[in-house]
């Protein structure tokens, strides 16, 4: 049997289906959790609600640049890995860059060789392997990390508020930076997102409209995109 | 109402992300169970221990720096959920924190990981939605696609950093700003070379820097208002 079409067999499908399977269990089952949790510390229902309807007016973009992420690796390893790798601890930029160090183990340069059945069973091990570590220290040290968080807050609340608002700046701070030293047309469209955003939270809140509120983050990466686009 | 939160929910959650983040190391491994006893496809031994290194030496740092750098951010189930599911940047964070936004909660609050826990699931099913459909449709999807829109594509995630960064930082300009520039700093330097001394892809440098020296400084500034 040729590389490619064990990659995309039926046991694969079946596999990585089971691996895929879990993440959306864990995800049902804390939000289900959540959500009655949520009804007994009195965060009313609406408000449960728009969390979720802006979460996934979120996601659709970074999900459309994770799945043209994919279909370059399900050329390279095949849909199943493809699709696991990506719902499964994955990361969109790491993907490629472990399979090609499992196929070149065995002589073989991902995307420029015909891939043979050795080439990818070390691309599988090789994603596995560079994957698990994330998993195995975030799910052993979560607990941990949160009793360092309370002890620097010294059971403040608001310190807790102000350290997770602090932490979002620096985030986004970060992954800004990383596009506007870019000095491309990222830049333009990191920077143009950021000014957009600030004129419409503005304008919403003058003018106190409320439905601009929920859309405001997606007008401005569309309009930012097309304004970047078209220059 | 608080006791139910730290003495029922949060050891509830805490057991059952404990569990669900080691099955999904297992589960990591069922495609290569399946090319093993299917197919007979073993790892070549003596290859195996060199893409062990060359995986080490890329991705260990980042194994221990991510969930520490992300931790403020995203909280204790958020780290669960996070690192199971993945795409933790691009991906759970902006989800979980306009959850957030949308709710009126404070991050770092009871609530408000409450909240962010729903954004994120909800961020997850449609993830993994959408790569359902792709996976489906194949490449035939992307080949169908104007080239100006895969352009507008790689423009995605640069647009909604910085109209996240403005979301939050609108509030507290002088501190957004400050921090913003440190992160331009520190990337200029990676794009130079300067750290190419630290191990592994040193990227995680100015998410890391940027994240603990966000959160000292506003502790400093908190401390002093009360003193």
């Amino acid at each position: 049997m040729d590389a490619l079409q064990i990659a995309n067999s039926l046991p694969m499908w079946i596999a990585c289906g089971l691996a895929v399977g879990l993440v959306v269990v864990q995800a049902a089952v804390f939000a289900k959790n959540a959500w009655s949790a949520g009804k007994k510390m009195g965060i009313t229902e609406k408000q449960m609600k728009s969390a979720v309807k802006s979460s996934a007016i979120t996601s659709i973009g970074p999900s459309i640049v994770i799945l043209s992420g994919m279909l370059s690796l399900l050329i390279s390893v095949g849909g199943p890995m493809a699709w696991m790798r990506l719902s499964l601890i994955g990361s969109v930029m790491f993907e490629s860059i472990a399979a090609g160090i499992g196929t070149s183990s065995v002589g073989v340069q991902l995307g420029a060789d015909a891939l043979t059945p050795e080439a990818l069973t070390m691309a599988v091990w090789a994603m596995i392997l560079g994957s698990i570590g994330w998993v195995v220290f975030a799910t052993f040290s979560a607990d941990k990390m949160e009793k360092v968080q309370e002890k620097v807050a010294g059971g403040n609340p608001a310190k807790l508020m102000s350290i997770a608002t602090a932490a979002i700046i620096g985030a986004f701070s970060a992954m800004s930076a990383q596009h506007i030293t870019k000095l491309n047309k990222n830049s333009i469209a990191c920077i143009l997102g950021a000014v957009i955003m600030g004129a419409l939270i503005t304008l919403g809140e003058k003018k106190n409209i409320k439905w601009l509120k929920e859309w405001n983050l997606t007008i401005s990466i569309l309009a930012a995109l097309v304004i970047t686009v078209l220059i | 109402m608080n006791d139910f939160y730290n003495n029922e929910y949060m050891p509830k959650m805490n057991r059952i992300g404990k569990l669900t983040g080691y099955l999904g190391v297992v589960a990591s491994f069922l495609p290569a169970i399946v090319l093993a006893v299917v197919y007979g496809l073993t790892p070549n031994l003596g290859a195996l221990p060199t893409v062990a290194i060359s995986v080490v030496s890329s991705f260990a740092v980042l194994w221990f720096v991510e969930p520490i750098s992300y931790y403020p951010v995203v909280g204790q189930i958020g780290t669960y959920m996070a690192f199971l599911s993945g795409n933790i940047s691009n991906m759970r964070v902006p989800c979980a924190s306009m959850a957030q936004v949308a709710a009126e909660v404070e991050p770092g609050s009871e609530e408000g990981s409450v909240i962010a826990t729903l954004g994120m699931a909800t961020s997850v099913v449609i993830n993994i939605a959408v790569l359902s459909v792709g996976v489906i449709g194949g490449s035939k999807v992307l080949s169908m696609l104007p080239q100006a829109v895969t352009e507008a594509l790689n423009l995605l995630l640069p647009a909604l950093f910085g109209a996240l960064l403005m979301q939050f930082g609108i509030k507290q300009k002088s501190h957004a700003i400050m921090i913003l520039i440190l992160g331009i700093l520190i990337w200029l330097g990676l794009n130079a070379g300067v750290f190419s001394f630290l191990p592994g892809a040193s990227n995680y440098l100015a998410t890391l820097v940027c994240i603990f020296t966000s959160i000292v400084i506003m502790l400093v500034k908190s401390n002093k208002k009360s003193a």
